[in-house]
């Protein structure tokens, strides 16, 4: 019997009848992910996964995440277990302190069996630049495909039915962009509704913590465990947090979402357009009022240079601590100067260094207001024309991609693609601190794609509550990559 | 034409708050290097600043007391470069928004009241230190986080002295203000100047002489640069615009390196720190309960009776003021005990170089002390060697008198039995007294002095007297 | 704004502490036309100089201070044990000149 595809309730059932013990869960999820074929990880925690399993307290087999096994993007911190942030330069690096989420799913008895891989140090959308090299997409069997990025061994092992749930972090679409590659569930809350305590920050006024899970019930049951003030993160919410499951089934009647005229026509995949078209149908057959709205165009197109300035800006201040001094893999020189410089200089890939330069270019007094400063005003710009729909909208629903995952190319994921405003505009949530979801709306040619929800700031259940129902319209739900 | 100096300070004060400026790892001074470091001091990835609130508090009494505008939204910006003492590769501070803005400070400097503008005040962290052995270098991070406050003033002061005169009551503002431990030579307090020279038509380049910690070096360096400039500039030569350090050893300043254009730290607002919303009643209840700077001391204190002279002396330290406070308490009278303070303690402070706090005789025992005097239970010559003693061999004063029971002094009934002796053994004196010679009673307490060897209090004595004799 | 060479992205290298190669600045060199042409298109933006620079994705002003209560601080061997070229509890480098 294998429990590792299954979803959450599923395995708790089988937990509470004693059909399966938490160390045979460990067990399964660590033995699959010594057979991963998809590079979907940094470091396997055997021999800490069996020890914390042997010391769960019995008292807490009624949560629902006791004794589930589950893992961790690699740029979230962990206790005695290394975490590179997939980045030559952290290698070595053994964290001293747990992050607040992985405290919060410890205390729920939940077991991380493993760290996983990513764009190095979360800059990358691809899963192509962390320094184990490319992370595959489970569902192609010929490994051609990239399954997306950052979070890009997160995505891999929860599709992969590895592991039942999956930490992952979004700054642009680093959870939800995968996730539709992936035909998975990717969440990621309101800004400062999760803690940020323990994640590396890439881009902090973007950066979100966020998972995966392979149905929306366990995405909004996660949250409920997940969310919640942390006084060890200044930017936490002091928002009241809510049952998140509680709404999931309430009835559409009234709902209205917004379908962006500037996404919908970037995106020409017929499979795609057909499987959004039918799961809009379902919503408005279940009371729902779906509405086509303008963007400016300008501003849609806006996003990704905006994106890529203020993130690449904030970048390079998060990783001037990364000089090998304090930790990481210090490379000797004869001055303090030649140290840290050897250090960078070995320590991160290239595309790092050309944000770096970038983001520093940005900021400086003689060009600040051309670049950082033009950008964080365009920011609001686009924030405020989306929180215009969200004054008449309860949710904003596109595709989460255009295409199905691309094939792996190394070459062309340069610091400044094409811009092509279906491909990255879901960064804009990132930018309103909008909670957005994506989950899976069908195949092509056996390579899933999905759809994209966001809503206004700490309206999660109303999220949840259209996401359950665009599940209900596809029926698809609990998908893993079939191995052969 | 007349050549002025014209100089601007930026003041570092380092704060004595429990915890640091944004982790809660203790502020604690003369610790093991890297002992008193939580992940957040050490930079390591995932960190997260959280604003200490006391430090916030602190900043504001400081702003009050410097008349400045405090703003009502606390906001952190970042400071980008890379150094060997800044962890992080920034250092977090207040270069948008300071919390305090616009405000002035009025001191005496020679005879002439001297008003000084002062640009802004923030809050920020401090470095990590430094150890420098042979070819290498040592970092300790207990430093590093440890709340700071940055003062900056406009270049206005004129002089050496004048400077010396307001970093004085800058740092007796701190300390009263239980901002600070106010130490210079322990780097609690750090100073930079700008110096440059201007004349009706012109204004010379401005020279940085930083790292300044001790008083009397800030007047010397200043005094040492003014010159070297003036110099420069009546020989034709030009100013540079350099960094320079005080060399204290030989009494000058050295250059430390050329000024290049400016280093750009390309600030930006923290965006791991929300903007902090302060309260019109925070503010006004970190204001209300600031503790009593050294100036509203002194008032006070002359209310009690002080004269000028005396509530200056013991305003010059937080800690005489704590001393003379504790000693109030025991009811003695403030005037006697101010002069008891600044003349007999700070007699055996001097001698045995040590602080008030570290003196043997607590305020309280030198408060009952001079209580004792006051009741006429022991004269004053008495009390000088009781102390004297308690000094001398570190016991309380209580053991003092209580041991030497020679010493015991005469309490009103032991003397009021002597004057009867005398005058029952002669009546002719209740006579005299009655036929109106007065000095009847200066006789008997003269015999009343000499039968107790001086013990008995003269003018207790001289009151028993008169009360004995219209008695009779 | 500043013209953008390869000796201005040597120098911005420099200052963050790492180097590249000729060929990699050359490249990067190419992405920063397109990025500038971007970031001068979004100035004509309507608009675009009306609003105030947005750092926060919303307002998140709060009131929240942290109590000045020393915690417990890393142990010195948690604190230095990343690190390289430890000596008597302290973090060695190659002498760093002021």
């Amino acid at each position: 019997m294998r429990y590792m595809d299954k979803n959450l309730r599923e395995i708790h059932n089988a937990i509470i009848s004693n059909s399966v013990t938490p160390l045979e869960l460990v067990k399964e999820a660590i033995e699959l992910a010594k057979n991963d074929d998809n590079n979907a990880f940094e470091y396997i925690c055997e021999k800490e996964a069996l020890e914390k399993v042997r010391k769960l307290d019995p008292s807490k087999k009624n949560n629902l995440l006791y004794g589930i096994p589950v893992v961790i993007k690699d740029n979230i911190s962990t206790k005695d277990i290394p975490t590179t942030a997939s980045s030559d330069l952290l290698k070595d690096y053994v964290p001293v302190f747990d992050s607040e989420v992985v405290t919060r799913l410890e205390n729920e008895g939940a077991i991380i069996i493993g760290k996983t891989t990513m764009d190095e140090l979360a800059m990358g959308g691809t899963g192509t630049s962390g320094h184990l090299g490319t992370t595959y997409n489970p569902w192609d069997k010929t490994k051609t495909r990239i399954i997306g990025g950052s979070s890009s061994g997160s995505a891999a092992a929860i599709s992969a039915g590895v592991v039942p749930i999956a930490i992952g972090s979004d700054t642009g679409d680093s959870i939800r962009k995968p996730a539709s590659y992936a035909s998975l569930v990717g969440f990621k809350p309101t800004w400062g509704r999760i803690s940020r305590f323990g994640l590396f920050p890439f881009a902090p006024s973007f950066d979100h913590v966020g998972y995966f899970t392979r149905n929306v019930y366990d995405s909004a049951y996660l949250l409920n465990i997940l969310a919640g003030r942390d006084d060890k993160d200044s930017s936490s919410s002091f928002e009241p947090i809510e049952d998140y499951t509680k709404h999931l089934e309430d009835k559409l009647e009234g709902t209205r979402i917004a379908v962006i005229n500037g996404v919908i026509d970037n995106v020409s995949d017929k499979e795609i357009l057909n499987s959004f078209n039918k799961s809009i149908e379902y919503l408005r057959q279940n009371g729902a009022i779906v509405d086509y709205v303008d963007i400016d165009l300008i501003l849609l197109e806006a996003i990704q240079p905006t994106y890529f300035i203020i993130s690449s800006s904030e970048s390079t201040s998060n990783n001037a601590n990364l000089d090998g001094i304090k930790f990481g893999s210090r490379i000797e020189g004869k001055t303090l100067e030649e140290v840290m410089v050897n250090t960078r200089t070995n320590g991160f890939s290239r595309r790092i260094k050309d944000r770096f330069i970038i983001g520093s270019y940005s900021m400086l007094e003689e060009n600040r207001n051309e670049l950082f400063i033009r950008a964080q005003k365009c920011r609001r710009l686009i924030v405020n024309a989306f929180n215009n729909v969200f004054e008449k909208y309860d949710a904003i629903y596109c595709p989460a991609a255009p295409t199905i995952a691309p094939k792996i190319n190394l070459k062309e994921d340069t610091v400044f693609n094409k811009v092509n405003i279906s491909e990255h505009y879901m960064a804009f949530a990132n930018m309103g601190g909008f909670p957005s979801i994506t989950l899976p709306l069908g195949f092509e040619n056996s390579m899933p794609f999905g759809g994209n929800l966001s809503s206004k700031p700490f309206q999660e259940s109303k999220l949840f509550n259209i996401a359950n129902y665009i599940e209900k319209g596809t029926g698809l739900s609990d998908k893993v990559a079939k191995r052969d | 034409m007349e050549l002025r100096a014209i100089i601007g300070l930026e003041i570092h004060v380092e704060m004595n708050t429990k915890s640091k400026m944004f982790s809660d790892a203790p502020v604690s001074f003369g610790q093991l290097p890297n002992t008193q470091v939580s992940a957040f001091d050490m930079s390591f990835p995932g960190t997260m600043p959280t604003v200490n609130k006391q430090a916030v508090i602190n900043a504001i009494r400081v702003s009050n007391a410097l008349n400045m505008t405090i703003d009502n939204v606390l906001m952190f910006d970042r400071k980008n470069y890379f150094y060997s003492d800044l962890p992080k590769g920034y250092q977090i501070t207040q270069y948008f928004r300071p919390i305090g803005r616009n405000g002035c400070l009025t001191f005496n400097s020679g005879d002439e009241n001297i008003t000084i503008n002062i640009e802004r005040l923030h809050l920020e962290e401090d470095t990590c230190k430094q150890f420098h052995v042979d070819d290498f270098s040592y970092l300790d991070f207990n430093r590093a986080g440890i709340p700071v406050i940055e003062i900056v003033t406009k270049p206005e002061f004129k002089s050496g002295q004048e400077v010396r005169k307001f970093v004085e009551l800058i740092r007796s503002i701190v300390v009263f203000l239980d901002v600070s431990h106010g130490k210079m030579e322990e780097g609690n307090i750090r100073v930079d100047l700008n110096v440059s020279l201007e004349d009706d038509n012109k204004r010379w380049s401005k020279v940085e002489i930083k790292n300044l910690n001790s008083l009397s070096n800030i007047e010397k360096a200043i005094n040492y640069e003014v010159n070297r400039q003036k110099d420069l500039v009546i020989k034709g030569k030009t100013i540079g615009r350099e960094t320079r350090r005080y060399d204290e050893t030989n009494d000058r300043t050295v250059m430390l390196r050329i000024k290049t254009d400016s280093v750009d730290y390309r600030y930006f607002t923290d965006p791991n720190i929300p903007p902090i919303k302060l309260s019109d009643e925070f503010i006004k209840n970190a204001i209300d309960t600031s503790p009593e700077l050294a100036h509203v001391k002194q008032k006070k204190y002359k209310t009690l009776g002080l004269s000028d002279y005396d509530a200056n002396l013991i305003t010059n330290s937080k800690e005489t003021c704590a001393y003379f406070e504790k000693g109030l308490e025991t009811g003695c009278s403030p005037k006697t005990l101010a002069n008891w303070i600044n003349i007999q303690v700070q007699k055996v402070l001097k001698l045995k170089c040590i602080s008030i706090n570290e003196f043997s005789i607590s305020a309280k025992e030198l408060g009952e002390l001079i209580l004792l005097v006051e009741e006429h239970k022991i004269n004053n010559s008495q009390a000088k060697s009781v102390f004297n003693e308690a000094v001398e061999t570190g016991n309380s004063v209580i053991d003092v008198i209580n041991k030497n029971k020679t010493n015991h002094i005469l309490d009103e009934n032991e003397i009021l039995d002597l004057i009867k002796e005398i005058i029952n053994s002669n009546q002719n004196l209740v006579n005299d007294y009655k036929n109106g010679k007065e000095k009847v009673v200066g006789y008997i307490v003269g015999l009343v002095m000499s039968k107790t060897q001086r013990k008995a209090d003269p003018s207790l004595t001289n009151k028993l007297t008169v009360v004995e004799l219209r008695r009779r | 704004m500043k013209k953008v060479d390869k000796e201005t992205l040597k120098l911005a290298a420099q200052h963050l502490m790492f180097e590249m190669s000729d060929e990699e600045y050359e490249s990067l060199l190419a992405d920063f036309d397109s990025i500038i042409s971007k970031m001068k298109i979004l100035g004509e933006i309507e608009g675009i100089d009306d609003v105030e620079p947005m750092t926060f994705p919303f307002d998140v002003t709060n009131s929240y201070l942290r109590e000045d209560i020393a915690g417990e601080p890393l142990t010195r061997e948690d604190a230095l044990k990343n690190a390289k070229d430890i000596h008597n509890g302290m973090i060695g480098l190659p002498r760093v000149v002021k």
